[in-house]
């Protein structure tokens, strides 16, 4: 007590630049707790279908909606408004207009590029012009695309894809993993040669495992290309986060359903998981916010303790 | 000395805790009055010139829409009576058949002016017209898995019963016999012949390739109307009567 009180006064009467240095590090370092919640913003899209320009105006039910060139207009804005922004997307970048047709998919990987998109996964339709026209594209996206059930060892797209990324949003460790539809019967086997779809759920398992684990994740997203929901047995989201803990957040794809508000779905322990799904065409653009407080621990997953460092 | 102790904590810190403070509106409707971000629309530009060029050749005119809808359509019949028109055309022989599911359009004409967009929104996909020959057996599951979502088979006719299975099949307006030993040649797309959209029993036959576009295939038709003066119309004919 002494000792701690001494120290402390030594500090603090050092008005010196060495004492300054350390509480400004401090300062960095604790504002979590000092200066109230850290806040994330999430914004995210799924099924955008080559949507380049907006819906024509005799395109009936969506007329007029959509368009990158105001997409990247709103994200700018939020991004005024906003420090800590992530951006996703769920799958199927790739199909519905002459754009990819003609270019391939290239305009849609470099405004996603310009418009700061921190990851994507992949859809069924990414697959349309097979292995090599999705190979083609790839320099033209400056993000990465996160799949953790597809196995590409034996493709021409081996070493082109990570299954997680953790993302730094000022302190707050974000791990985004990725999962993909069964390709079989969607898309024509040709056209994914090589690629072995894993079991989603159990490769959901082993990502929240690692990213909750070692990878020391505060939150856990998944991007997936599923869907919403089916009737049957077929894994969907909601099934997904019924059956596994730990996701916090589970941006969906695939059966372009547009939902009003995230859906709170309770995971096997009581963890809440949230679901969200946009549409499709890039209708809407999804925003979530979430704030960050310490407290708790990791999932269950955490270290054992963290432990004080004992100085002298 | 604490500075160090508070610095050391904040590496190995505890989790943080998640809340959600949802905005009132999650799904922003990307719709006017936003503006276009300008780099965007300079990134748009040189593609969308290019585009345009193409797409908005006039190839036909329709005088009502051709909606897309489940079940039987103006459209799924139009497209479904050109593909065994055209396959039997490419390969010179007699086509009993033609499959189209209504997942497989994208969308319908809009009335008035077809362009190569319009054909471009209804079939985006790079699918080729094929041709398989199928027995019997696969013929009655094909018309077993169309009878659930009512969707109509080009060159055929057959009832719904009430639970949903096909009847009195009529091909080419004979009745079909699915012990009958013969082959039935079916005009679709390498993507439905593949066992796209669910339908496995087309997977196993080997599939006869046309060389032409189902994109393709559906402007020539619409410019073949034009050509010979008529503009596009199709209707529902009853293909599928439901009892």
């Amino acid at each position: 007590m002494e000792r701690r009180d001494f120290l402390r006064n030594t500090l603090l009467g050092t008005a010196g630049l060495t004492g300054l240095t350390v509480l400004g590090g401090l300062g960095a370092a604790a504002a979590p707790a000092k200066k109230g919640p850290l806040k994330l913003t999430i914004l995210h899209t799924n099924d955008m279908h080559s949507r380049i320009e907006p819906f024509p105006d005799n395109g009936g039910q969506w007329a007029g909606l959509g368009g990158m060139a105001r997409r990247a207009a709103l994200i700018k804005e939020v991004r005024a408004q906003e420090a800590n922004v992530l951006l996703l997307d769920s799958g199927d970048i790739f199909q519905g207009t002459p754009y990819f047709n003609f270019f391939g998919g290239e305009l849609e990987y470099k405004l996603m590029t310009q418009m700061g998109y921190d990851a994507s996964t992949l859809g069924n339709h990414d697959f349309d012009n097979g292995v090599e026209g999705l190979q083609r594209q790839l320099p033209h996206a400056g993000f990465p695309f996160l799949v953790a059930n597809y196995d590409f060892a034996q493709s021409a797209l081996a070493g082109k894809f990570q299954p997680y990324k953790v993302f730094d949003k000022a302190g707050i460790r974000v791990g985004v993993f990725g999962l993909g539809i069964e390709l079989n019967g969607l898309v024509l086997d040709r056209n994914f040669t090589g690629i072995t779809c894993l079991d989603p759920v159990a490769k959901a398992r082993e990502m929240v495992t690692r990213l909750r684990g070692p990878e020391k994740c505060d939150f856990v997203i998944c991007h997936s290309h599923l869907g919403y929901q089916y009737k049957t047995a077929k894994i969907d989201d909601r099934k997904l986060a019924a059956e596994i803990t730990g996701i916090d957040l589970i941006l969906g794809g695939h059966t372009h359903t547009f939902l009003e508000k995230p859906e709170a779905v309770a995971g096997p322990g009581g963890h809440q998981t949230l679901i969200n799904q946009v549409g499709w065409s890039g209708i809407n653009l999804g925003r979530l916010d979430f704030e960050f407080a310490p407290g708790g621990k990791r999932g269950g997953l955490a270290q054992a303790s963290v432990l004080p460092v004992g100085v002298g | 000395m604490l500075g160090l102790l508070a610095l050391a904590t904040a590496c190995q810190r505890a989790p943080y805790r998640a809340t959600a403070r949802l905005a009132p509106v999650t799904a922003r409707p990307v719709a006017r009055p936003l503006p276009d971000d300008p780099a965007a629309a300079a990134l748009i530009a040189p593609y969308h010139d290019k585009v345009t060029a193409q797409m908005t050749e006039v190839l036909g005119t329709a005088p009502a829409a051709l909606v897309k809808n489940p079940g039987e359509s103006g459209l799924i019949n139009f497209v479904g009576d050109l593909q065994r028109e055209r396959a039997a055309a490419v390969l010179g022989q007699p086509v009993a058949l033609g499959v189209i599911t209504n997942g497989a359009m994208r969308a319908g004409f809009p009335a008035g002016a077809i362009t190569l967009g319009s054909v471009f929104e209804m079939m985006p996909f790079e699918n080729e017209l094929v041709v398989v020959e199928a027995p019997g057996e696969v013929v009655r599951q094909l018309f077993t898995a169309f009878a659930r979502s009512k969707t109509p088979v080009a060159g055929a006719t057959y009832a719904v019963s009430f639970d949903g299975m096909p009847a009195d099949i009529r091909i080419g307006g004979q009745p079909f016999d699915p012990n009958q030993d013969r082959l039935y040649a079916i005009a679709l797309s390498d993507y439905l012949a593949s066992g796209g959209d669910y339908l496995d029993f087309f997977k196993p036959l080997p599939q006869r390739h046309t060389g032409v576009l189902l994109r393709t295939a559906i402007a020539d038709q619409v410019r073949a109307f034009t050509k010979a003066g008529k503009p596009v119309t199709a209707t529902v004919e009853g293909r599928v009567r439901v009892q």
